[in-house]
């Protein structure tokens, strides 16, 4: 077999199981196939399309993916700009804020729910400084409805790799740019509005839409630190997945398909942004 | 920047916090006995959720499959990943932007999709709940960001080299034990701790397919949270960080060794 040949049959190899389960998908969604399949028909696609609980679970996932990629990216920019020199200190602030990068997320989870909990840590020092009277008095920051502990979580998991990135991008292609702006009579706040940030967040834009697929489709976390209402769109597949009902089970078969359509458009929204700005500036 | 100084200062302490406060907190609560709100401090120590790691216990045990499938799942993930990466690196125009869109595909969809795509496929080989069921399941994300990196590597991997030798007559077995080996050293030692550790953070997927049945570490400290059994999914936790964080270590340790990347 030649080289090329091989590369085409591995590459198609690879992808096979994601296009089996894609195409697996939308026939039982659609009943073709599957427990309880009737032939095709849209009766179970509008009925679970239709439900307001995976229209609220869809748009908690969003939201939280939406504000931890937001904290994430805030959080890395403000690491990435302060600690882009050569001396000890930015070396010391990179490596600190690169930390929890090979953390595990249900490592993460799991901190978070001792940590956040109401009898976790935060609530024993609010205890101890006459902040908080008792475990019931400290406001739910797990399992509650706006996912605090999950965005926390998330952003802390996701902003080194932001940083990560950031700080690349700095180091390439920062200096020129800036410095002939300052030559240019330009004060420090005017070159980060109108350099370091446009550059900071074109530069970043594919690992912070990265970031958003991952945090609205992750399970670890999620599993560990969300409410049981709205229920989380992950959460929800699992559980029609593992319903004892067996006919349920194409219910999931939707919800993938769901989930996979927020992907796309996520990359879709990216390469809009990006053919947009590429225009602009030619 | 200068400007930048103050804000320096208060960002350090708490980069100091956020990145060791979560793994503290988990070293202190993995050796607690009978710790509760409001104590600031356990009353007791134990050391029997790690002595349980020792003696082969639950998590013991747990800790040695992980290793097992994560292991098995680096090397056949670097097996597919250099032969895809190599030749899809050697396609040219959208043949090579096709091929790494079938690469990206498995680590894209979301985990919970891609486990619930996949145990259809391991269910019609009648792998559901096992442990060849499971490989091939961590295998599929796996192979795709080891292709993808392979894809890199051999972007800027000089294939004359390969042919020089083969004209001064070296055989298929001397090319590649004396050329092509000693000069991707590096690369398939990243690939396969790529493969290793995408495999052992594994959660939904291991879940999914092996129905419960494949016992592997994240499927134990998840377990022991939701039981309430802070002491055992604690000092799981831990044990699921020393590998990653191994690997980050030894690749910058290599980093540092080698001048520059040798293909």
């Amino acid at each position: 077999m030649t080289e090329s040949r091989r590369g085409w049959l591995g590459a198609l190899l690879l992808a096979a199981p994601v296009l089996v389960g894609v195409g697996y998908a939308v026939l039982a969604g659609f009943d073709v196939i599957g427990p309880g399949a009737t032939g095709w028909s849209a009766n179970r696609m509008v009925r679970v399309l239709s439900e307001p609980a995976v229209w609220s679970g869809l748009g908690w996932s969003l939201r939280v993916a939406t504000l931890s990629t937001a904290l994430a990216t805030v959080t890395a920019v403000v690491v990435a700009v302060a600690f882009r020199g050569s001396g000890r200190g930015d070396r010391v602030g990179r490596a600190l804020a690169i930390l929890p990068l090979p953390i595990p997320h249900l490592v993460a989870g799991a901190g978070a729910v001792l940590l956040l909990g109401q009898s976790g840590y935060l609530a024993r020092l609010g205890m101890a400084i006459g902040l908080v009277g008792g475990p019931g008095d400290m406001p739910p920051l797990i399992y509650d409805h706006a996912g605090v502990g999950l965005i926390a979580a998330l952003a802390w998991k996701e902003f080194p790799f932001l940083a990560l990135v950031g700080g690349s991008v700095l180091a390439t292609r920062g200096n020129v740019l800036e410095e002939a702006g300052h030559t240019l009579g330009a004060g420090r706040w005017t070159v980060f509005r109108r350099i370091t940030w446009p550059m900071l967040w074109r530069g970043m834009l594919p690992a912070i839409v990265a970031v958003f697929i991952f945090a609205a489709g992750t399970y670890e976390a999620t599993a560990l630190l969300a409410p049981s209402d709205p229920r989380a769109l992950p959460l929800l597949t699992y559980e029609r997945y593992t319903d004892a009902e067996l006919t349920s089970h194409a219910d999931a078969f939707i919800l993938v398909l769901v989930g996979v359509v927020v992907s796309l458009a996520a990359v879709a929204g990216h390469e809009w942004a990006r053919g947009r700005w590429e225009r602009l500036t030619g | 920047m200068r400007g930048t100084g103050l804000l320096r200062w208060v960002l350090l302490p708490l980069l100091a916090v956020s990145a060791i406060a979560p793994l503290g907190l988990l070293l202190m609560v993995s050796v607690s006995r009978d710790w509760f709100a409001p104590a600031l401090l356990p009353p007791t120590l134990t050391a029997e959720s790690w002595l349980d790691v020792v003696e082969g216990g639950r998590l013991g045990s747990a800790f040695l499959r992980s290793l097992e499938l994560a292991v098995a799942t680096g090397g056949l993930a670097v097996m597919a990943g250099v032969t895809l990466g190599r030749a899809l690196a050697r396609q040219t125009g959208w043949r090579r932007h096709a091929g790494a869109a079938a690469a990206f595909l498995p680590v894209a969809v979301p985990p919970i999709g891609l486990g619930v795509g996949l145990e259809v496929s391991v269910l019609w080989l009648g792998l559901g709940g096992s442990f060849a069921g499971v490989l091939l399941g961590h295998l599929v994300p796996a192979a795709g960001y080891v292709t993808l990196y392979f894809m890199s590597v051999f972007s800027g991997y000089d294939f004359r080299v390969e042919e020089a030798a083969r004209t001064l007559g070296a055989t298929r077995l001397e090319l590649l034990r004396r050329v092509v080996l000693p000069l991707l050293r590096r690369p398939l030692a990243e690939g396969f701790l790529l493969g290793f550790l995408v495999s052992w953070a594994q959660l939904a997927l291991t879940l999914l397919i092996g129905g419960g049945r494949v016992r592997t570490l994240p499927l134990e400290v998840f377990a022991y949270l939701h039981a309430g059994q802070d002491r055992y999914a604690a000092t799981g936790a831990l044990l699921l960080t020393v590998p990653p964080v191994l690997t980050i270590g030894l690749v910058k340790l290599a980093v540092g060794r080698s001048e520059a990347f040798p293909v």
